[in-house]
């Protein structure tokens, strides 16, 4: 359903993505790891065409959306939902602006029908009382929940998740990774989430994709990842402190850099 | 000497290219900004939406107070001014006419403008410009919604229709405190005083001020949401934006205000 070849992207000289491929089946759970920086969040920019890449090519379907300009990749954004890190909620609307929001712009839905709408998707998240609060007055747990409900306003093909779990307590957190698997199981949603936490993506993922160095290190189901043989994936789905990836980004010698002149 | 030099030619040059990618940048918005306008005014479900009075309230109503204080403490102090030079020569009667025309010429709409800039120009451009850092931008772009349309249209259409009333309203206030002031403490008779302002003033003075208002409303719409919408990074950056947008818009209306007196009535 979506698919990108071979995206290269670089911010002010530092590659972030060198050549990553990447893949996503309809109605399918795909997960994206990587270290932090390892270009996950830039990546998932490029698939919903926020960011143009420097080369490669991103496929909606038949589409080449990397091609196209902003108000041409309108149609395609309808398609898709996004569920932002931090919500992104619009601060000066209440909860239930925001989620009726898409449907306002995007429908000629009668105000009443666009309510009972927003009901039913609050509901979904289970927020359903807290139509009239703005997201200030909610947590961040609830505004990501809200954020979800908005993303899914216009029934949408494929949602993708930016850290949807990450700084959320552990109920919360499972509560959320439910959701996105009711939404792919129950609505037949694509969801492609980006995360940290490799539990959740071995219990509901359909498809692992590990990113490492602006490169994809390897896909394949979460039962395939688990019992590859390569030290780098071992160590991403163990969180071990000890292998090949090193906690220092810097690429100069320390003790040459202590050197003063 | 000689790479400082370099180095000096070298900052003029990167500071007109990016003045250029600004203005060019500017001229865009602007363009999509009028474009969109028309199409909202258009769709009566849009324009409901829109909340256009809301605009109009921001950057108009909560504007009046300061605008009307500014004003008549502005025509007091032109009348005492230029008393001073009229009083040796016996010249009072000129006093009506000379505080109407420059304040519905030149000060009133010159004095609102960089009032609004300061206000609601630099609040424009924190307030888009933290929705930026914080990714809301991005999320109604992700929504197709168009940031352009959600966000500068209704200011855009707010400010035209609410600072050429804020400039007439600053002008009345004017004049009546020069009025107060001349005829209270300097002896000019009130018939007189409204005598000579009204056989000075004509409708071409009260108009060119109206046309320079609206030109200004553009002016601090545009750069005001431009400085929001191009923010870049965290708080440091919103701030630095507030302030670019205050300095760039308050320098741009005292250039274009110079170039329409001298058009006007050069």
């Amino acid at each position: 359903m979506i698919n990108a070849h071979n995206i290269k992207k670089t911010y002010s000289g530092h590659i972030v993505l060198n050549g990553a491929d990447f893949t996503a089946e309809r109605k399918k759970i795909t997960y994206i790891f990587g270290t932090s920086g390892g270009g996950k969040s830039t990546l998932l920019k490029i698939l919903i065409g926020a960011l143009k890449p420097d080369s490669g090519k991103v496929w909606y379907g038949d589409a080449d959306i990397t091609k196209l300009e902003n108000r041409e990749l309108d149609p395609f954004r309808k398609k898709m939902g996004m569920l932002f890190q931090h919500g992104a909620l619009l601060n000066s609307f209440t909860v239930g602006e925001n989620v009726a929001l898409p449907m306002r712009e995007h429908t000629n839905l009668d105000d009443s029908i666009i309510r009972i709408m927003v009901k039913m998707k609050l509901e979904l998240v289970g927020l359903r009382d807290f139509e009239d609060l703005y997201p200030r007055q909610l947590s961040g747990g609830m505004q990501k929940r809200v954020a979800l409900a908005r993303a899914l306003a216009l029934d949408p093909e494929v949602v993708f998740f930016d850290e949807p779990t990450s700084g959320l307590d552990p109920i919360v957190a499972s509560v959320i990774t439910k959701l996105i698997k009711d939404l792919n199981r129950l609505l037949g949603i694509t969801c492609i989430v980006v995360t940290h936490a490799v539990d959740e993506a071995m219990r509901i993922a359909d498809k692992i994709v590990i990113l490492y160095m602006g490169k994809v290190l390897a896909v394949g189901t979460p039962k395939e990842i688990r019992e590859s043989t390569n030290q780098l994936v071992q160590q991403f789905i163990t969180g071990s402190p000890d292998g090949p990836i090193s906690f220092h980004a810097s690429s100069k010698d320390f003790r040459e850099d202590l050197m003063v002149e | 000497m000689r790479t400082q030099v370099i180095n000096l030619f070298g900052y003029i040059g990167r500071t007109f290219i990016t003045f250029l990618q600004d203005l060019s940048s500017l001229y865009f918005l602007f363009k999509e900004t009028v474009h969109q306008s028309f199409v909202l005014l258009g769709d009566r479900k849009k324009r409901k939406q829109a909340r256009l009075l809301e605009q109009v309230d921001e950057a108009g109503t909560q504007s009046l107070s300061l605008v009307i204080t500014v004003a008549a403490l502005l025509g007091i102090a032109m009348t005492v001014l230029i008393s001073f030079q009229l009083r040796d020569v016996g010249g009072y009667n000129y006093i009506p006419g000379f505080v109407a025309l420059a304040i519905f010429r030149e000060m009133g709409p010159l004095i609102t403008g960089l009032i609004v800039a300061g206000r609601v120009g630099a609040a424009f451009t924190a307030r888009i410009g933290t929705m930026k850092v914080s990714e809301e931008i991005l999320a109604l772009e992700t929504m197709a919604i168009s940031p352009v349309r959600f966000l500068v249209v209704q200011r855009f259409i707010g400010l035209v229709l609410s600072l050429p009333a804020l400039t007439m309203l600053a002008g009345f206030t004017a004049v009546f405190g020069g009025f107060l002031f001349g005829s209270t403490r300097l002896g000019i008779r009130p018939d007189t005083y409204v005598r000579e302002t009204l056989e000075v003033l004509t409708f071409t003075d009260i108009y060119s001020g109206m046309v320079k208002s609206v030109v200004f409303a553009v002016i601090i719409v545009m750069i005001g949401c431009y400085r929001g919408l191009v923010v870049e990074g965290g708080a440091e950056d919103v701030g630095r934006s507030t302030m670019l947008s205050v300095v760039s818009s308050t320098l741009t209306i005292i250039i274009f205000d110079t170039v329409m007196t001298t058009a006007f009535y050069g």
